[in-house]
């Protein structure tokens, strides 16, 4: 452990309860964010992987949502533990969140200036005017004319409402960022231009960043270290060359493999067979063992602990060794 | 020469949004699809892709321009020649959530164009069920759920055996795997080009995401606010894009190789409105190398073999 550890989740354990069921959301997860660096958690959709950044900052709806154990350490207190007073200082102050859909995640009726100039006034003990002079200066620094301060929502493109929720997050200048699919609703062209501005502003800020994606080619742009997220369980995480050149959990493998390349020949794509399991009813031992083409009946019964297999690399599988020094035949 | 399925000329759908104000969604696009090809169209959202794609299988009547489907020029045909039509004209619709009816099961869904066509009696349209879930890979046990009870991939499948359902030969396949994950869409995608391969289909897909398009596609479009900017082979595109927005779009696409080197081309701007265009580039505002020449209309010229530009600067730039 480095000891510029800033943000530490032990061991966290989220269930939602619906009619009656248990939906195990966030099983047992454990992770790592240095300063100034960028963690992308990837997994498909329902892996859990938006609820893992809600319970960070502490906006899970409860009921029904309910953390059963863990505990998340920021810059050594831990959070789950503040009262909700405190826990508001925190919030949009020391970390502040990205939504995913930039069209519902603005208030419709509030200009948007006003809306990012509300997080100011909140954090920072400053009067109105200054509050709206950093409001306009926000909107500058994501290329917005300071000008649009009076506009609303509506009068924005997707691409320009996801800036605006951008300049809204970074206003109190946070020290965490949790990026929910920033880009996902966005055009290729819109999308690397607003990944290339939130690079610029962390780099201004030294901001650290958890980037929540399923799409492989903006992690492999972003981030420094990776945790793949699997029926609410990091199934592998290390930094990005660990997981983008040797992948070694067999759904780390399938995931790759299902990508259509932009070089290459191949004639079929090799998917992921199966489905991802149901929250409610998870198979027992290793979560991804009824899809998995390697499954024996140890992966059946036994859950699979995490396994080092290099430095930092560590892989949630009982064949985690044997596949890290022989592979699998990375098609 | 390969047979040609689906041919446009000009085509052009001019939607009316109010005093004045035409919202140019295709403007003057020609295209030829080969039988059992795929066509892959790509662009940003907004750039009128879908629309060209349901302009030509008439779900949106055309105002301009001419529709050829298999040799015959059908762009004004009405009542009863339409509805056969449309039986060889088919579309697998985006969102596999919102474009199954929630109170029809997986058999009724299927089950509605085959009794709609009056060509099969009860047990032969049974059959025919049967043999369409088998042909897209659905269980026969989940022919009685409802919608709701499927994962997104499953859904899609029964929207794809929903237009297979009349043995359509001509396809538009509307960002079908954009609302799935990777691991689903690649079942899904080896499910179209395999239907393609058994059953002969031509495809028009529409997407936005490139590397997809790069794997289903022969040959591919790209557009941009209407118009077409650059059409060509497959891999031709990808190795040798022409036209500076081609170049843009190509260079945007995150890729999994962390050691590849990026050399992206930065774009200044957004897609600009559809309404009431200016005459002349429609990509000029965001151009590297728009010039005054750039403010007259361009036309699409055959650089090399099959390979079409709209840009009167290529070779320059190109050094052509």
């Amino acid at each position: 452990m480095s000891e510029n550890t800033y943000l530490k989740v032990d061991n966290l354990v989220v269930e939602y309860t619906s009619d009656g069921e248990i939906v195990h959301a966030v099983n047992d997860v454990s992770l790592r964010l240095d300063k100034g660096k960028t963690l992308g958690l990837v997994g498909e959709t329902g892996a859990g992987k938006t609820t893992i950044a809600k319970a960070i900052l502490g906006i899970l709806p409860t009921p029904p949502a309910k953390v059963r154990q863990g505990s998340i350490e920021l810059n050594g207190r831990n959070l789950l533990e503040l009262p909700e007073k405190e826990m508001l200082k925190v919030r949009g102050k020391e970390i502040s969140m990205i939504f995913q859909d930039p069209m519902t995640a603005l208030n419709p009726v509030i200009s948007v200036g006003k809306q990012i100039s509300e997080a100011v006034i909140l954090h920072e003990n400053v009067d109105k005017a200054t509050a709206k002079k950093r409001g306009i200066e926000m909107l500058e620094m994501v290329g917005i004319p300071g000008s649009r301060y009076d506009e609303y929502p509506h009068q924005f493109s997707g691409g320009m409402k996801q800036r605006v929720v951008i300049a809204m997050a970074l206003a109190c200048e946070p020290q965490l960022l949790l990026a929910d699919e920033p880009t996902t609703a966005l055009d290729v062209t819109i999308q690397a231009q607003v990944l290339e501005m939130i690079a610029e502003l962390r780099k201004k800020f030294n901001t650290s960043m958890i980037l929540i994606t399923h799409d492989l080619g903006v992690v492999a742009k972003v981030c420094d270290d990776v945790a793949v997220v699997y029926a609410g369980e990091v199934i592998e995480s290390g930094s990005l060359e660990d997981i983008f050149d040797h992948p070694t959990h067999p759904y780390t493998v399938g995931l790759f493999n299902a990508l259509p390349k932009l070089t290459g020949d191949e004639k079929r794509l090799s998917p992921v067979e199966g489905l991802p399991p149901d929250p409610t009813n998870l198979p027992e031992g290793c979560k991804f063992s009824p899809r998995c083409p390697y499954a024996t009946e140890e992966c059946r019964n036994g859950i699979p602990k995490m396994c080092e297999t290099g430095k930092g690399h560590y892989v949630r599988c009982h064949f985690a060794t044997k596949f890290a020094s022989e592979g699998q035949g990375v098609k | 020469m390969a047979e040609t399925c689906v041919e446009i000329k000009n085509l052009q759908k001019i939607f009316d949004v109010g005093k004045n104000a035409k919202l140019h969604a295709v403007d003057g696009i020609s295209l030829k699809i080969e039988k059992g090809k795929t066509m892959g169209v790509v662009g940003e959202s907004g750039c009128g892709k879908s629309t060209l794609g349901r302009t030509i299988i008439h779900q949106h009547k055309s105002t301009g321009g001419q529709i050829f489907f298999n040799g015959q020029d059908v762009t004004h045909v009405r009542g009863k020649e339409l509805k056969k039509l449309k039986e060889h004209m088919q579309i697998v619709f985006q969102d596999p959530y919102s474009s199954l009816n929630p109170r029809y099961t997986v058999e009724a869904t299927i089950k509605e164009p085959l009794q709609l066509c009056k060509r099969y009696t009860r047990a032969q349209v049974d059959d025919e069920v049967s043999r369409l879930m088998d042909l897209c890979g659905i269980d026969e046990r989940l022919r009685l759920a409802y919608p709701h009870e499927l994962d997104g991939g499953r859904r899609q499948r029964v929207g794809i055996a929903r237009a297979l359902a009349l043995k359509p030969e001509f396809i538009v396949c509307d960002e079908p795997v954009s609302a799935l994950d990777v691991s689903i869409q690649a079942q899904v995608l080896n499910l179209l080009m395999d239907l393609q391969e058994k059953e002969g289909l031509t495809y028009m897909f529409v997407t936005h995401d490139l590397s997809v398009v790069r794997h289903i596609s022969h040959d591919i479009a790209v557009m941009y606010l209407g118009q077409l900017v650059e059409t060509s082979p497959s891999k031709e595109l990808f190795v040798n894009p022409l036209h500076p927005y081609t170049k843009a779009l190509l260079s945007a696409i995150p890729t999994v190789d962390i050691h590849a080197p990026m050399e992206r081309i930065q774009l200044k701007g957004e897609i600009t409105s559809p309404i009431n265009p200016k005459p002349g580039c429609r990509f000029a505002s965001r151009c590297p190398y728009a010039t005054e020449d750039c403010k007259k209309p361009q036309q699409l010229e055959e650089i090399s073999p099959n390979h079409f530009v709209a840009c009167c600067r290529v070779r320059e730039i190109n050094n052509l």
